[in-house]
């Protein structure tokens, strides 16, 4: 979270000087966040350093005695955080937001006359709400569909965590079809403690390593920092499928090019949610602009409690997640 | 080193070996930037055109938006109902081909709709809707829901609910509706 | 492990044998190259006997090494990509412009060491030789003594700069799996300096076969002589190696991190044979027992040059088994770190493992090639 929010810091101007070497508070800490309740409380007059612990702090169990705290700091915390984003957005042309519910019959999006221009300041961000996924598996054909992905690699997946009650921890993979005829295993319900899905796609990292190791620089990271892959400048050398710690690269066998989830580019700079989004029936997935408050998106981040995937890592993701649990990684 | 060194004559294979190297070298560096796309970094340490490259990948999903401009009573039917997040192609496939044709204004409805092939969003362009598979393939109850989501045993919420044909394909609908499904 | 779950895209093992090959083959110049410069630099005249050999050892492998990355390569055509557009953040777009370099060098110390010859070729020889030899003398009829001190300056001028520059060469190829923070069993920062001891090894032992091979025109004196030297050389690069190797995996182990129990049983299941038998039994612990056992039996050369073959032999598996562990070993669990995946070795195929064979046999072609055509050993004659 630290260089994401660091760089809206810097866009919106906000003359934040400590940002870029105390940003890292959470990192050089160097122990769990959620036993150090006092770190957002030294921060959270400084947005940006208590943004970060924030959003960590409150994705992992706090302690009971601290719960009520932790809530307070962090609904300040983002709250000063969320402020500090509107001046940001005065001077700027906004784009329009991709149309979150297909509630009423739209009116025609006008096309932006400059591309570039129209991407300017854009942040691309997305939520996964664990609790509203219910492993229906829609998502996964329409991305493979969209995208024309080949059998035997996924852009995108849905994991079934069961927890057992004596202590074992199954994970399963939500076949592509939804449950209709499909042959994901089930247990005995005496004996599961609990049980949930969890959508993974690209983490679209703000530090992404698959971009840092690519050799040619066919990997691009677009204004709207979303991570590609360039389809005409790629070797095929395999080191950013290694180099990513979510698994989410391949080589695709029928373009000898690497190849990942580029949160649908081609319908979000269109005004369009990505495939899986637009596929899923029951609002788990939400995508949207993290440099707009008013979005959606923003408006959830700010209010829910997240936390990302192999946080240690350092590769700092824009795709959220909420309620995850440790064995998720 | 006792030899004494004549440093134009005994260096004369070292003079031309750089003189090779340097021209291969310079060569080498011409040849580069003459290799190097003509559009390489102007918005960044890439080629610039691989972004409008990628963004015109064609659009296979067809988004609800798009569907609702025709089909406005949808809207109408569904959104005080929890279907209001469910997307036309869940049920009806995706439409691509539909839209192709219904753009061009001359669309004619098909005598017998296809049938559901249990994919979604389906090769069949547009099918017939009223399936329990289609109902089932998000409602069937299975480990891993969250409790607040409606999700049914099909045998039990059959015989709870009294259907009249079990087996009948349709028997979702003795009760729902597919735009909004809860009861009256 | 409590479940076997691998994430989608983790099935398919991205990097193949041709992988393992590349720090292989390049090891071995690395290796080659310390030889020939302790001989150059350090003035070991023990070695005197191979330093020509390592000089084109360490060619004819390194003309070689771009091979299995090209095999590898899923968009070969584009492999100047490279040099045209590399990434500074990268740790494989150095690739081209170090093993550039070094080749450079490499040739350019081959050449000077062979001047004498090739000039001397040129004068009398006809028809293609002639012609080569003509071409390679740049036109030049006689070589001055003071053109043979120049030479043998710059000789051991380029020898010093090899040192760090085949450290590089092979260090950088450490460094791109030690820099992978996503892979538990890579990110270390002790991975190029183990690739770069185990690559002396490999290079010393590859020496010692390719001497006792090829360099039977030498009296039996000199060649004992010099196999000692060099068993004594691989006996402490060995240690070093194995201490280091030995070093990394005890850490990993006593600290106990949460990866542990993924690198765990990775090295009792899936590399119980590469790494418990190959590299650590048989690769290692033999060798530093036939090691000092062949250095002991000095009196009788024979005896310790057979005993110093067989170890240079186990030795060569030991670094290949090294190689194999860390590169395939690293892809052989899931970034789930809850599945294990197998590596299915084709045999046909582009890294399939008969076009692996041919890429490790042909630098030995090429060598014992060079070795007839070339005078690896016969420089007091040209004296």
């Amino acid at each position: 979270m630290n260089s994401l929010l660091s760089i809206l810091g810097q866009s919106a101007s906000s003359g934040c000087g400590s940002c870029g070497s105390g940003g890292g508070c959470c990192q050089s800490s160097g122990q769990p966040h959620h036993t150090h309740g006092h770190h957002a409380h030294e921060h959270h007059s400084h947005s940006h350093h208590g943004g970060c612990c924030s959003q960590s702090a409150t994705s992992v169990r706090p302690d009971e005695t601290r719960r009520g705290f932790m809530e307070r700091a962090t609904t300040l915390v983002l709250g000063s955080f969320t402020l500090t984003l509107l001046p940001m957005m005065s001077g700027d042309e906004k784009k329009e937001e991709p149309s979150q519910t297909p509630a009423a019959p739209p009116e025609k999006a006008a096309a932006p006359p400059d591309p570039a221009a129209a991407a300017k300041g854009v942040l691309y961000g997305f939520l996964i709400d664990t609790e509203k996924c219910t492993g229906a598996g829609k998502c996964l054909t329409a991305c493979r569909e969209e995208n024309r992905v080949p059998e035997g690699n996924s852009r995108t997946w849905v994991e079934r965590y069961t927890h057992f009650r004596d202590g074992r921890v199954q994970v399963d993979l939500v076949p592509e079809s939804g449950f209709h005829g499909s042959t994901v295993p089930q247990y005995d319900p005496a004996e599961v403690a609990k049980s949930y899905f969890v959508p993974k796609l690209c983490n679209q990292c703000v530090d992404a390593p698959c971009n840092q190791v690519c050799p040619v620089h066919a990997s691009i990271t677009s204004p709207e920092g979303v991570e590609l892959v360039d389809p005409d400048r790629c070797i095929g050398c395999g080191y950013c499928v290694q180099a990513c710690p979510y698994g989410m690269r391949f080589m695709n066998p029928e373009t000898n090019n690497a190849d990942k989830c580029t949160w649908c580019y081609h319908r979000i700079t269109k005004n369009e949610q990505p495939a899986c989004v637009e596929a899923c029936p029951t609002g788990a997935r939400v995508f949207g602009r993290l440099d707009d408050p008013e979005s959606d998106l923003s408006k959830r981040l700010a209010s829910l409690r997240t936390q990302v995937l192999k946080e240690h890592l350092g590769t700092n993701p824009k795709l959220f997640y909420t309620s995850l649990s440790d064995e998720v990684i | 080193m006792s030899e004494r060194i004549s440093i134009f004559r005994d260096t004369r294979h070292l003079q031309i070996l750089a003189v090779l190297i340097a021209a291969a070298g310079a060569g080498a560096f011409w040849v580069r930037g003459q290799l190097v796309p003509p559009d390489w970094g102007k918005s960044g340490p890439y080629r610039e055109s691989a972004l409008a490259q990628i963004a015109s990948d064609p659009h296979i999903l067809t988004a609800d938006n798009k569907c609702l401009t025709c089909h406005e009573s949808v809207h109408e039917e569904r959104k005080d109902s929890p279907h209001v997040a469910v997307r036309c192609m869940h049920c009806h496939g995706n439409g691509h081909e539909h839209m192709k044709v219904a753009e061009k204004g001359d669309y004619k409805k098909p005598e017998t709709p296809a049938a559901w092939d249990n994919k979604f969003p389906s090769k069949v362009d547009l099918f017939v809707t009223k399936d329990r598979a289609i109902c089932l393939s998000c409602h069937m109850k299975v480990l891993g829901m969250p409790e607040s989501f409606k999700s049914i045993d099909v045998a039990k919420h059959l015989e709870e609910q009294g259907a009249e044909n079990v087996d009948s394909p349709d028997v979702c609908f003795e009760c729902h509706t597919g735009h909004s499904p809860g009861i009256e | 492990m409590e479940s076997q779950f691998v994430f989608p895209n983790d099935w398919h093992v991205a990097w193949s044998i041709m992988i393992v090959l590349y720090p292989y083959i390049t090891g071995l110049v690395a290796g080659a190259f310390v030889v020939s410069a302790l001989y150059h630099v350090f003035h070991d005249n023990s070695l005197k006997p191979v330093s020509r050999l390592a000089m084109v050892t360490a060619l004819c492998f390194c003309s070689c090494a771009t091979m299995p990355l090209l095999l590898h390569l899923h968009q070969p055509m584009r492999a100047f990509n490279i040099m045209i557009t590399p990434s500074a953040t990268s740790a494989m777009a150095g690739f081209g412009f170090i093993y550039n370099l070094y080749m450079l060098l490499l040739v350019v110390e081959v050449w000077l060491i062979f001047r004498p010859e090739i000039v001397a070729t040129a004068q009398t020889a006809t028809g293609i030789k002639g012609l080569v030899t003509k071409v390679l003398s740049l036109g030049i009829k006689e070589i001055t003594p003071g053109a043979r001190a120049v030479d043998n300056w710059v000789i051991r001028a380029l020898a010093i700069i090899g040192i760090p520059a085949a450290c590089i060469l092979h260090g950088y190829v450490g460094f791109l799996f030690g820099g992978i923070k996503a892979n538990p069993w890579w990110s270390t920062a002790m991975m190029p300096v183990i690739f770069l001891i185990s690559a002396v090894v490999s290079g010393i032992a590859a020496l010692v076969l390719f001497y006792l091979i090829t360099g039977r025109g030498h009296s039996a004196e000199e060649r004992s002589e010099c196999v000692y030297s060099l068993t004594r050389y691989l006996w402490i690069a060995l240690i070093a190696a194995f201490a280091l190797e030995m070093l990394e995996l005890l850490h990993m182990a006593y600290e106990g991190s949460s990866d542990w129990h993924v690198i765990w049983h990775l090295l009792t299941h899936p590399l119980r044979l590469s790494y418990g038998v190959l590299q650590v039994g048989v690769g290692s612990l033999v060798p530093l027992l036939l090691l000092p056992l062949a250095l002991l039996m000095k009196r009788w050369p024979r005896l310790m040059m057979t005993v110093s073959a067989l170890a240079s032999l186990l030795v060569l598996v030991q670094v290949f088994a090294m190689r194999w562990n860390v590169v395939i070993g690293g892809q052989l669990f899931s970034k789930s770190h809850r599945g294990f995946v197998t590596y299915p070795l084709e045999p046909m195929g582009r890294e399939g493992l008969i076009a692996a064979i041919v890429v490790l046999v042909l630098p030995v072609v090429l060598l014992l090639v060079a070795s007839k055509v070339l005078p690896v050993y016969e420089e007091k004659a040209a004296h």
